[in-house]
């Protein structure tokens, strides 16, 4: 009989974990691409430390000048911007994070209450949660300066203010996990998600409106007494309590946050205990419970448009093949096809606030000939990121490419004639939302915006093919965790669109010195024919780094 | 046309200081059905990526029919079939979409394309499933997806990484009875199995590498005699590749170590 081994403790197994989480991130460094990558994720954690210094300081007057100033109720404030910024942040930076999963840790012998903590652990460990502590700490010492006696108290609410922040984060995790569990259900979620998203947009000129027509403020004042029943009300409650000597203010705040501790960390350890035990909500790969295509009559949209059959004389045999493959993952990939909704519903919304038909700001808007060559960068902007990491759905695919005997130069042409008609076709369609809004532009303005747009879009394609292949990074259809493309590959994005911004400003300028409204249009219709040559060029040396790469690519898409 | 399906020489591929094939000199001839045998770790996955063209070789030669691969890969792959070690699949695709897709990259026409991604499907009992995604097959119907889009465009050289991993005893006996067929009309197949009675049922010739090297190669009755006493006519090809491997400082003495882990024992 085997000798079994005792069990460990809560704190080593705790060790162990963070231990492995830091032996991975090591590992992943063995790697040039994983190193340039935490680069480029080290630049915008400064942005992000930025983010954290800033309203810090803001934090620590509120503390001070609200307890000194004798304005206690308002201490519900801050509370309230850090619990709204802890439970939101996680879902926003969701794609950011790392994809290791806490639950593959199950198959240990680890106790329950040993997954719980480490689960609450993690929830600890992360940007949101440790930016939200240091604004607490600061606003604990604000407050402290001015009045030393509210120290004890600051600091058992600020517990309870982490305790319960990061259960319910937890919380709304796992339900959003188990929620996300389905492809489908992602995709409807992801949905639902970015059209929040994009109403949250309307938030600005409603309120414009609101404030224009009711502009006392005390009406916004009735929404406050709905909030005080919860947790960052009572905070404020329990702190007015003690400056104010009032035990009832005290015993009702405090013991409605341990209630609502009490009550998340129970729901969150039923949550947990199901997991423990095995819950299964991952998607199964059994035919039996397999997700099928509707059946009755479906055609999908390359069979609708018959791309891949029906000219094989206007392309390479090889490409036709690839363009249908691609047409097919954009209808199955539910994410990419809300993306493809945005442009024409920002330029719906900017047209609102800016433009000269129905504007709001200063009550004049800029005139078409300047809105709409703007929005239509703006759109390429948008629309080219997925350019930049185009193998990135491949998965094990990749190899299919790789052994088939065609070049890769094929696979680019096809790939970025899949992308090139999609930035055409929501071009044209911001187009005549813009047309509509805003009026059309003028002629020269017109045809300037199409050659600079056809400069831009076939002058970053080459560097896109190149980042493509040099800095790949898998991403999964419909999943929203660790869904980002490469750091690297992201500078090397927003560099390209600097370079070309730069050039189309220097067109622009020269016209304008010169006052001929046709030059930038001339001069663009230039730069397009030299930049799409430029590509044309590009496609042979790209297919012969491709093999260079073709470790990389697999390495990075097969995991 | 050369008698020789496929010819490595010096074949070598770094992964740093680790030598994982170190200069390979193999042969195998067209019409073969040729197992390559070793341990976990020995090269074997690395030597088949870089006769596929998955994987770029450090030093050394491939050939294909007689065809270079470094100078002419496009002409190389037009001949061969592949089914990789990750199998290779676009997940968000369906069968017949994969085959539909496979067949028209290997320049097969529109019907013969249907036509043969059609009678596929039904040979690999994939046909009443028409609109199931193949992230949602189960792995061994992703396995024969994948032997089927390897054999679709008729190759004269087929690739086969761990081909009948997950495939139930059924349909393996019919795709045995396939790639049987297969090399009696003169295709070579290259295919690597850690299942030892399987390469001694389908394999001609067999080659076995360890750190590497290639330490064996031949046909079964040559590996056989080349196995100390008397015994040699019955013995299996596990016990050959044990020995071979156990020779040249493989694994084979873990048998002998088990009386090591008494904690366990």
């Amino acid at each position: 009989m085997a000798d079994l081994a005792g069990p460990i403790s809560l704190s080593e197994q705790i060790r162990l974990v963070a231990g492995l989480r830091w032996r991975m991130l090591i590992n992943s460094l063995h790697k040039k691409n994983n190193v340039l990558d935490l680069i480029g994720m080290g630049f915008v954690s400064l942005l992000a430390l930025l983010l954290v210094i800033g309203p810090a300081f803001a934090f620590y007057f509120a503390g001070y000048s609200l307890v000194s100033a004798g304005r206690l109720p308002w201490l519900a404030a801050p509370f309230w911007a850090i619990f709204i910024f802890w439970q939101v942040i996680p879902i926003f930076a969701a794609g950011f994070g790392s994809s290791f999963e806490f639950r593959t840790l199950l198959r240990f012998p680890f106790s329950a209450s040993a997954f719980y903590l480490i689960g609450l652990a993690y929830g600890l460990a992360n940007f949101p949660a440790l930016a939200c502590i240091c604004w607490l700490v600061l606003m604990t010492a604000g407050a402290t300066v001015a009045n030393s006696s509210v120290l004890p108290i600051m600091l058992l609410v600020a517990i309870l203010i982490i305790l319960l922040n990061v259960t319910v984060e937890r919380l709304i995790g796992s339900w959003l996990e188990r929620l996300l569990a389905r492809r489908r259900s992602r995709e409807i979620f992801l949905g639902i998600f970015i059209l929040l998203m994009f109403s949250m947009q309307f938030i600005t000129p409603i309120q414009s409106q609101y404030v224009k027509k009711n502009p006392n403020p005390a009406a916004f004042g009735g929404i406050v007494k709905y909030l005080a029943p919860f947790p960052p009300s009572l905070s404020a409650r329990v702190i007015s309590g003690v400056v104010r000597h009032d035990s009832v203010d005290i015993a009702v705040g405090l013991s409605g946050l341990v209630g609502f501790v009490f009550i998340f960390s129970a729901l969150l350890w039923q949550r947990y205990a199901a997991q423990y035990r095995g819950e299964e909500f991952s998607e199964s790969p059994a035919p039996s419970r397999a997700v099928s295509l509707p059946a009755a009559g479906w055609r999908s949209i390359p069979q609708i448009i018959g791309i891949g059959r029906s000219f094989p004389g206007l392309l390479p045999p090889m490409i036709g093949p690839i363009l249908r493959k691609e047409f097919c993952y954009l209808a199955r990939n539910g994410f990419a096809f809300f993306l493809l909704l945005l442009p024409p519903a920002q330029m719906l919304l900017f047209s609102s606030q800016f433009g000269s038909k129905h504007p709001i700001i200063a009550g004049r808007g800029l005139n078409a000939d300047l809105f709409f060559p703007a929005m239509m960068a703006y759109t390429v902007l948008i629309v080219m990121g997925p350019a930049y990491n185009t193998f990135a759905y491949e998965g094990r695919g990749i190899q299919t490419y790789i052994t088939a005997p065609l070049k890769f130069s094929d696979i680019f042409a096809g790939k970025n004639l899949v992308s090139a008609a999609m930035i055409a076709f929501e071009v044209a369609l911001c187009g005549v939302v813009l047309a509509w809004a805003i009026g059309p532009p003028s002629i020269p303005t017109l045809f300037t915006t199409i050659f600079a747009l056809i400069f831009t879009v076939s002058g970053q394609l080459p560097i896109a093919n190149w980042a493509s292949l040099s800095f790949p990074r898998k991403l999964e259809f419909g999943s929203m965790r660790g869904q980002r493309n490469s750091g690297v590959s992201v500078w090397i994005m927003f560099g390209a669109q600097i370079v070309l911004a730069g050039i189309s400003a220097l067109v622009l300028s020269t016209a304008r010195w010169f006052g001929n409204p046709w030059l930038p249009a001339e001069g663009f219709a230039f730069l397009a024919a030299a930049a799409l040559g430029g590509y044309f060029a590009s496609l042979q040396p790209l297919s012969e780094l491709a093999e260079k790469k073709k470790e990389i690519l697999i390495e990075a898409l097969c995991r | 046309m050369t008698d020789v399906a496929i010819r490595t020489e010096k074949l070598t591929r770094r992964f740093g200081n680790l030598f994982a094939v170190d200069g390979m000199d193999l042969e195998v001839t067209a019409g073969q059905f040729f197992g390559f045998l070793g341990p976990n770790g020995a090269g074997k996955s690395t030597t088949i990526k870089m006769l596929t063209g998955l994987l770029a070789p450090s030093s050394g030669r491939v050939e294909v029919l007689g065809i270079d691969f470094a100078t002419h890969p496009v002409e190389v792959k037009r001949q061969i079939g592949v089914v990789p070690e990750g199998m290779g699949l676009f997940e968000r695709l369906t069968g017949t979409e994969y085959l539909r897709f496979v067949g028209r990259m290997y320049g097969l026409d529109q019907q013969t394309t249907e036509r043969r991604a059609q009678e596929l499907l039904e040979f690999m009992q994939l046909a009443d499933r028409p609109k199931t995604m193949i992230v949602d097959y189960s792995h061994g119907m992703q396995k024969k997806l994948a032997l089927a889009a390897a054999v679709i465009h008729g190759p004269r050289v087929l690739f086969l990484d761990e081909p009948f991993e997950g495939v139930d005893a059924l349909a393996a006996g019919a795709l045995k009875s396939l790639l049987g067929r297969m090399t009696e009309r003169g295709v070579t197949i290259f295919l690597t199995s850690h299942v030892m009675e399987i390469v001694e049922r389908l394999c001609s010739h067999v080659a076995i590498i360890n750190k590497g090297r290639l330490v064996a190669q031949g046909s079964l009755q040559e590996l056989r005699a080349g196995v100390p006493g008397d015994e040699g006519a019955q013995v299996t090809l596990e016990r050959i590749f044990l020995s071979i491997v156990g020779q040249h400082g493989g694994p084979s003495g873990m048998e002998s170590q088990v009386d090591e882990l008494s904690w366990l024992t």
